[in-house]
């Protein structure tokens, strides 16, 4: 199957229509962390959802779309500039559904881990060109230690990352992985890439 | 949730979107490339202001950029004023010292957020994101991409509610949402569970519905909605495109300094 086959097969009426809802879900999940002050941001569920069921690049579209959505909506326009990041969440993450590492819950965790990693590394030169090197939120404090610990403005910003991107990338695919799981059969069969996710 | 301001006519409402999205993006490559904080505000005060002004939402843009920019401003100054590498000191807290070139660096990003997200603002305060969407439409955006961002903003604030209406269900079956930090984690749960599987479950259906009215036709659709583009804006346009590309040319030449 050629690559533009690929993607029309992906991108279903049925994956155009859960993008929103996915999207949303991010949002709306992403500031009821905020509400219940749990030191995770959990803003990429619905990024994840959609890429293990319509595949990477159904993946990549909604995480990209979540952050500029967030910005148009004028909810917060700060969150705009990590677009790029939510993307490859998204990719990495059909990625990894595509080698079947959706289907136990130990390979999701390690996808989940991985996924963090990078997504700390991405985001480091972002926080450190953009906002020069903080956040606005509690987690400015390590930022604060690491540098009078003699780190750069761009390494205090990858420590930081490193400290909270892989425990809440983890924490969103388990979290991801326990929807599709509790989601009736005939409703992930209709989804483009239902073999990722089913044994 | 939008923060679009309707009720205020003409003037910066009626210009094409095309040209206001243009004007944010110029702005944006200005706040990069021109050196320090003097030119920032120095496009702030002869762009950005004068049009708010002219537009009549020079108050609420200036409200709605506070909000957003004060969380980083007070961050960037307490952190990179006391903990940026190296510096000279020149106020003394005990045990650590505020350094002139922490807070140089701190003014500097901080001016550029305020300019960022004040040209942001601008646009979408003046800007209905269905029109907006729809002229980019008109000049070769897919329609697909278009559905997906506009039925996002619709659907957001309806989720928000929802959620909100969970976490006051589950409060009133007893759920502590408030103590120890392993409680609050096991909330998360019973909140997400129903607000995440409820709202799948639609999605089938609505996929049926907009099938049936065309969704996927592959044909030239027709609007509406007429999208106004006077002569002078055209001509604006041409002038918004040269003037970023000039900045670079002379940012990489070494005039700009």
């Amino acid at each position: 199957m050629s690559f533009a086959d690929r993607l029309r097969q992906d991108f279903s009426t049925l994956t155009l229509v859960l993008i929103p809802v996915a999207i949303a879900i991010n949002i709306a999940i992403g500031q009821l962390i905020v509400s219940l002050q749990i030191p995770i941001y959990l803003d990429s569920i619905g990024t994840v959802l959609v890429a293990a069921l319509a595949g990477p690049w159904a993946g990549l579209a909604t995480g990209a779309l979540t952050n500029l959505i967030w910005g148009l909506s004028g909810i917060n326009p700060a969150y705009t500039p990590y677009a790029i990041v939510a993307a490859v969440i998204g990719l990495l993450a059909g990625w990894f559904a595509n080698i079947g590492w959706f289907k136990s819950v130990v390979k999701v965790a390690i996808a989940g881990l991985i996924t963090g990693v990078v997504a700390a590394a991405l985001s480091a030169p972002i926080t450190a060109l953009v906002y020069g090197g903080v956040t606005g939120t509690a987690t400015d404090v390590i930022v604060g230690l690491l540098q009078s610990a003699g780190a750069s403005v761009f390494g205090a910003a990858f420590g930081q990352g490193l400290v909270s991107d892989p425990l809440d990338k983890l924490a969103t695919f388990l979290v991801a992985w326990a929807i599709i799981r509790a989601l009736p059969m005939r409703t992930v069969a209709r989804f483009p890439r239902a073999q990722n996710v089913t044994a | 949730m939008l923060i679009y301001l309707t009720g205020r006519s003409g003037r910066l409402h009626g210009l094409n979107p095309i040209t206001k999205v243009m004007l944010t993006l110029v702005v944006i490559v200005c706040g990069f490339v021109l050196p320090g904080v003097w030119a920032t505000w120095l496009v702030f005060g002869s762009i950005v202001l004068p049009l708010s002004l002219w537009g009549g939402i020079a108050g609420p843009l200036l409200r709605a950029v506070a909000r957003i920019t004060l969380p980083f401003a007070i961050s960037l100054f307490v952190i990179q004023g006391l903990f940026f590498p190296g510096g000279t000191p020149i106020l003394s807290l005990g045990p650590v010292s505020f350094k002139a070139e922490g807070l140089q660096f701190a003014l500097l990003f901080a001016s550029r957020l305020f300019l960022l997200s004040s040209a942001f603002m601008l646009l979408l305060l003046t800007t209905h994101p269905g029109l907006l969407m729809l002229a980019l439409v008109q000049r070769g955006l897919p329609a697909n991409l278009a559905y997906i961002i506009v039925a996002t903003l619709q659907i957001v604030p309806r989720f928000q509610a929802r959620a909100a209406s969970i976490l006051d269900a589950q409060r009133a079956r007893g759920l502590e949402t408030t103590g120890s930090l392993v409680r609050r984690l096991r909330a998360i749960v019973p909140l997400v569970g129903p607000l995440v599987l409820g709202s799948l479950v639609d999605v089938e259906e609505r996929a049926i519905a907009i099938e049936a009215r065309g969704f996927s036709l592959r044909r030239p659709k027709t609007s509406l909605i007429d999208i106004p583009d006077s002569r002078a804006e055209k001509g604006l346009r041409r002038g918004l495109i040269i003037a970023p590309v000039a900045l670079i040319v002379a940012r990489l030449a070494g005039w700009l300094r």
